[in-house]
């Protein structure tokens, strides 16, 4: 399994770059020799357990908490905990925290407008749009304490984006949210990425929109970066197992005795929607599979290499291997 | 240091305790027992109640009659009416800041871990020293304020239900304006800063409050016991009070300063 830092473009210059970090609290270690490599503009992905140690680096990442020892830390060109000062008024930080509940919707934005720099008109103004963008228009006047829970996210988020940072970590953003609000969310982390070259750091257990947004994740168990890279390329060194899916018509059958006999398969199985999986020996065999499966007199709707998912990865790297297609056969 | 940002915080804090009844409360039953009834309670029996003077036993009597004016002197209602007015409520006044304070510090950085809305604030732009300083003023101001209003009540209340009995308005004095302008500001900070010190090492408001007070109490209680006393002296005994009271806020504020780390509040945070 790598351990290699997580390396975006790397003649960008680095929005992240952590060596060695490491974070005990008393007896308990919660970070173990941390590295990570993030270019600016990258959407990364941090995936890890309850407990990983995700929180905990985010802190370190903002100089709200300091390493028990670290080689290297530094975030946007500067130095950390030294250049923390420094460093604050570029970042953006929506985390488990809460908003001022007694307070407005739109008087909780101008408050961290206000913090950040901005005038208490250009503050204003910077809420509103933020409210806007986020659909609360109609709420801004309303105390956040009578938001519903993924009015209250949007909040938060839209507080983290309220003075324009380059650096933007989220802590589980789309919690609370429904499916919709999720999607618009990722569209938005997408374009602003794309559009500002706004960094974002995400921190999340959602593993089917950290493969759709992030160009980079990295997986956090016990304290240690078990995997990282492109989602693509971390499933396919977690996962290393290699399947074929072969999708009959539907008044078709495949037999999975003639599929198993073909060269380069180890193994098939039936799935609930009448496809069968096929496992290959490894990844030069497909083509050939490909092809045999193709020449059998069977109307197919499609046959074709399943790559592994995030989620799948995930799962191997936390133990949890029973949950991942074909595991334990 | 950024006095935007202070200001902005100072405010959010400000409004926030304003619209707690947890707080606003005590910060109206209180005063309103301290500052409105018992003046009017006991000016009112000394006008309606001709023996209440004489009931009041040797404390009025043994007075140093050098504190008080001659037209003090003329009859025992007159004597008490000066004492109880001039003399024994300057002690009471000495606690309306310090319960005001202490309740809004306490609820200021320990109030904001008990809410989860404190690590927000540390992750923006805003320096240790502003984040202090901000909580401190957001405790300082409404403090001083509210006593200035309350005096201002005072002397309002002495002057309909007192100068009728004094035969002139008599009230404030200047030790009282000394008292106000000097020495009230000055143990009002040397307070607060207690309380936000041990707030942010506190779990929550009520803890905070607790031991806030449990620290605050006998140190006010000393000063308040001999603010009787103190008011008899000179006003330059005053002056001088406030300006080692105010010695030692310096130095507080700058232990404060000095001593708080947002990574050592964040450790406190689960």
């Amino acid at each position: 399994m790598s351990s290699d830092p997580v390396r975006a473009d790397i003649g960008d210059s680095l929005a992240i770059e952590v060596k060695g970090l490491t974070r005990s609290f008393g007896a308990v270690s919660a970070l173990d020799g941390v590295d990570l490599e993030i270019a600016r503009g990258t959407v990364f992905g941090l995936l890890g357990p309850n407990g990983a140690g995700k929180t905990t680096t985010v802190r370190i990442l903002n100089g709200v908490l300091e390493a028990t020892a670290v080689e290297c830390l530094r975030v946007l060109g500067h130095d950390l905990p030294r250049d923390a000062a420094a460093v604050r008024p570029l970042v953006g930080v929506q985390t488990d925290t809460s908003l001022y509940d007694r307070m407005s919707a739109l008087d909780n934005l101008v408050l961290f407008g206000r913090l950040y720099g901005a005038t208490r008109g250009a503050a204003r103004g910077k809420a509103e749009a933020l409210l806007a963008m986020f659909g609360l228009t109609d709420r801004a006047g309303d105390r956040a304490g009578t938001f519903s829970k993924g009015m209250r996210q949007k909040l938060l988020l839209a507080r983290a984006l309220v003075g324009d940072p380059e650096l933007v970590y989220l802590d589980e953003p789309t919690a609370g949210l429904d499916p919709e609000a999720s999607h618009e969310l990722m569209v938005h982390i997408r374009t602003m990425s794309e559009r500002d070259h706004t960094t974002f750091f995400i921190a999340s257990h959602r593993l089917d929109e950290m493969e759709e947004v992030c160009s980079q994740v990295a997986v956090l168990v016990d304290g240690r970066i078990r995997e990282c890279g492109s989602p693509a390329e971390v499933a396919r060194r977690a996962v290393p197992r290699v399947l074929v899916r072969v999708a009959p018509a539907p008044d078709a059958m495949v037999r999975p005795e003639v599929l198993r006999g073909l060269p380069g398969v180890v193994d098939t199985s039936v799935q609930q929607d009448g496809s069968v999986l096929l496992e290959a020996a490894g990844s030069s065999d497909v083509p050939r599979i490909v092809k045999a499966v193709a020449a059998l007199p069977v109307d197919l709707l499609g046959v074709g290499e399943e790559p592994p998912t995030l989620a799948e990865a995930y799962l191997t790297l936390v133990g949890a291997t029973d949950m991942v297609r074909g595991g334990g056969s | 240091m950024d006095w935007g940002r202070v200001r902005a915080v100072m405010g959010k804090d400000v409004r926030e305790a304003l619209s707690n009844p947890q707080i606003v409360m005590p910060l109206i039953v209180v005063p309103l027992v301290i500052v409105v009834g018992y003046p009017i309670i006991y000016l009112l029996a000394l006008r309606l109640t001709p023996g209440a003077a004489s009931g009041l036993g040797g404390f009025i009597g043994d007075f140093p009659r050098s504190a008080l004016p001659s037209f003090a002197l003329a009859n025992t209602a007159r004597r008490a009416a000066y004492v109880g007015v001039v003399y024994l409520f300057a002690g009471f006044f000495l606690l309306v800041p310090v319960m005001v304070s202490t309740v809004i510090a306490a609820n200021s950085l320990a109030g904001e871990k008990e809410r989860r809305t404190l690590e927000g604030l540390l992750y923006t732009p805003l320096s240790d020293a502003e984040l202090v300083v901000a909580k401190i003023g957001s405790s300082f101001l409404p403090a001083l304020g509210f006593t200035w209003i309350c005096f201002a009540i005072y002397t309002a209340i002495i002057a309909v239900f007192g100068a009728p009995l004094m035969g002139r308005v008599f009230f404030p004095t200047l030790n009282w304006w000394a008292l106000m302008l000097l020495l009230l500001p000055a143990t009002s900070l040397l307070v607060i800063s207690i309380v936000v010190m041990v707030s942010a090492k506190a779990r929550g408001f009520q803890e905070a409050n607790a031991i806030g007070g449990a620290i605050v109490l006998p140190l006010i209680g000393v000063v308040a016991a001999q603010a009787s006393g103190l008011m008899v002296l000179s006003t330059t005994v005053i002056v001088v009070a406030a300006a080692v009271f105010a010695l030692a806020d310096v130095v507080m504020l700058r232990v404060i300063v000095r001593s708080f780390r947002r990574a050592r509040v964040v450790s406190y945070l689960s």
